[in-house]
């Protein structure tokens, strides 16, 4: 009996520094947020929050900023995502197919992932800058176009700089985590397919895909939460600018919070986000349940 | 005939692939290129690729390492990231060590919140977190940064750690129990050892994330000398009239280089971490 109390002492001990530690800064500050969600909260009312219910959500959610931003997320997430699983499972193919030299690529291909959001993003800043490197070579190289384009002055402009960037830094990270997945294919699967007549294209649907199923559904719930949490790369790129309309969720709630200091209203944005992020990963989630049944 | 089918089939997969591997590397080699250019060349036109040889000049660097906070700055990612890694892993690992082999009130409850931590994106917690680091008056101080970091990589840390810990058998346990162990013994010698590529490849991945954290460090410090790298380079946009490109990209540099150490030293941990989560589905 007194060896089993040590021992629940010692688990506690063992688990008190993580539980503290993850309840005082994200526990808490989780239920901080809901609450401030349902608070007038501002630079004119910091001492004197008053409870309005739902009106803050109600204005995150009339708000055309907000429906501005949150279209900007979703598509950069609908593009950005298949983008990089498309681009990385080629990759990640192509490198399964050869020996010499397999490492070298993989490492090679890895570098932007660790490349930071800061600094990646001012190297395509620099690039598509409207004096920069890409607009002389359209212009004065091959002559594409006759004047320089300001790719960052305007909504869909900017946005493509950001998902192009998005893309560019992901496909390290799918390629890794494809190519893991295609050597756990059995080669038999294939080598029965061939007995069966299929070409490459027949292999790659009816084997590899299937193969690999799990693990795309695991880069899709990832990927997708990335897509949702873009924000160091649009604030270094664009800012949100020209008038807020390159915004993504997170960078439109920064904004609200510490430049015109709406507490409430983007306590309430935040919820919407993580909500919707939610319900996102469990569907997600499910559909990989699902197919591990298969 | 058959053979030289194969090889051209090979080489045209090493095309492509280099020919990729080209265009993703192509920003990096631009922004090394533009470091190594004199400054003022960045302002003239045409802009170029490559700098002409003999324009290649170390002058953005010697700026840089001349600049004393710069230094500072570094120091300071190197401490704010060791120290995160260093308490997330022993952190994580006892957490995940026990919600894999003990029962115990509220398990279900903990690990379910630390998944579902996972999903929410850490920026949305700012605000929050911002008051909270008021309340502890811990803005402007690298002490601001630490457990705010180290809470935010401990669900992804604990979820890892706790399949690495699931792989040891559980007999390796009960025979410590048996000779007397206690769960201590467990944990330091059984445990912590044998999980250790598991906490390697955490921990390469902990230290990326917060030496390359942006919204938070640049929301809580706004002193030059207790910035960290991130915020350091982004600190060249607004303070000059016109940016100073050449020393952007010199600190770029300077402050890839310890994640190109870890990684490429380490690299073998790295990838290990990344696919454990994936491949078990």
């Amino acid at each position: 009996m007194k060896t089993k109390k040590s021992q629940n002492i010692q688990i506690g001990f063992l688990l008190l520094p993580g539980i503290l530690i993850f309840g005082f800064f994200t526990i808490y500050p989780i239920v901080k947020l809901f609450i401030t969600s349902f608070f007038k909260w501002d630079f004119g009312s910091m001492f004197d929050q008053e409870f309005i219910g739902f009106a803050n959500y109600k204005e995150v959610l009339t708000d055309s900023y907000f429906h501005l931003a949150f279209s900007n997320s979703i598509v950069y997430t609908l593009i950005t995502v298949p983008a990089q699983m498309i681009l990385g499972l080629l990759i990640a193919m192509l490198i399964n197919n050869i020996n010499k030299f397999s490492i070298s690529y993989r490492v090679a291909y890895y570098l932007p992932v660790i490349t930071s959001w800061v600094i990646a993003s001012l190297v395509f800043k620099y690039v598509f800058n409207t004096e920069g490197l890409l607009n002389y070579f359209l212009t004065k190289v091959i002559h594409l176009t006759s004047g320089n384009i300001h790719w960052l002055d305007s909504r869909w402009g900017g946005m493509s700089v950001a998902m192009l960037l998005g893309t560019w830094k992901g496909i390290g990270w799918n390629m890794v985590v494809f190519l893991a997945a295609l050597q756990t294919v059995p080669r038999d699967l294939y080598e029965s397919a061939a007995l069966d007549g299929a070409g490459s294209i027949a292999k790659f649907f009816y084997v590899t895909i299937p193969s690999i199923k799990g693990t795309i559904l695991f880069a899709l719930v990832m990927l997708t939460i990335g897509g949702f949490n873009v924000f160091t790369s649009i604030k270094m790129i664009t800012d949100g600018n020209p008038g807020h309309k390159t915004e993504s969720v997170l960078t439109w709630m920064y904004y609200k919070a510490f430049s015109t200091g709406e507490f409430g209203y983007s306590a309430a944005l935040s919820f919407i986000i993580a909500v919707v992020l939610g319900i996102l990963a469990i569907v997600q989630f499910r559909m990989m349940d699902h197919s591990k049944l298969d | 005939m058959k053979i030289s089918k194969k090889a051209a089939y090979k080489g045209i997969i090493y095309l492509i692939l280099t020919l990729g591997l080209i265009i993703v590397v192509l920003p990096m080699i631009y922004m090394l290129s533009t470091a190594l250019k004199p400054n003022g060349a960045l302002y003239e036109y045409p802009p170029r690729f490559f700098p002409k040889i003999k324009e290649i000049t170390l002058e953005n660097f010697q700026y840089i390492l001349r600049q004393k906070k710069f230094g500072n700055n570094f120091i300071n990612s190197i401490f704010v990231s060791t120290v995160t890694v260093a308490i997330a892993a022993v952190v994580a690992a006892a957490m995940a060590f026990c919600i894999a082999r003990f029962r115990f009130l509220g398990r279900k409850f903990l690990f379910t919140f630390i998944m579902l931590t996972m999903i929410i994106p850490g920026t949305t917690l700012i605000v929050p977190q911002y008051e909270l680091a008021v309340k502890l008056k811990v803005i402007n101080k690298l002490s601001g940064l630490i457990p705010f970091y180290v809470a935010w990589v401990i669900p992804y840390s604990t979820f890892m750690i706790k399949g690495f810990v699931e792989n040891i058998p559980r007999e390796l346990d009960e025979a410590t129990y048996i000779d007397g162990g206690s769960v201590f013994t467990v944990f330091f010698q059984i445990i912590l050892p044998l999980t250790k590529p598991g906490i390697a490849s955490v921990s390469i991945f902990n230290f990326l994330t917060a030496w390359e954290e942006f919204p938070w460090a640049n929301t809580v410090i706004n002193d030059d000398l207790k910035r960290t790298l991130p915020i350091a380079i982004s600190g060249f946009f607004g303070q000059h009239q016109f940016t100073q490109w050449g020393y952007v990209f010199a600190l770029s540099v300077l402050s890839l280089i310890p994640i190109l150490v870890v990684f490429i030293s380490c690299q073998r941990f790295f990838i290990e971490g990344l696919t454990a989560g994936s491949v078990k589905g």
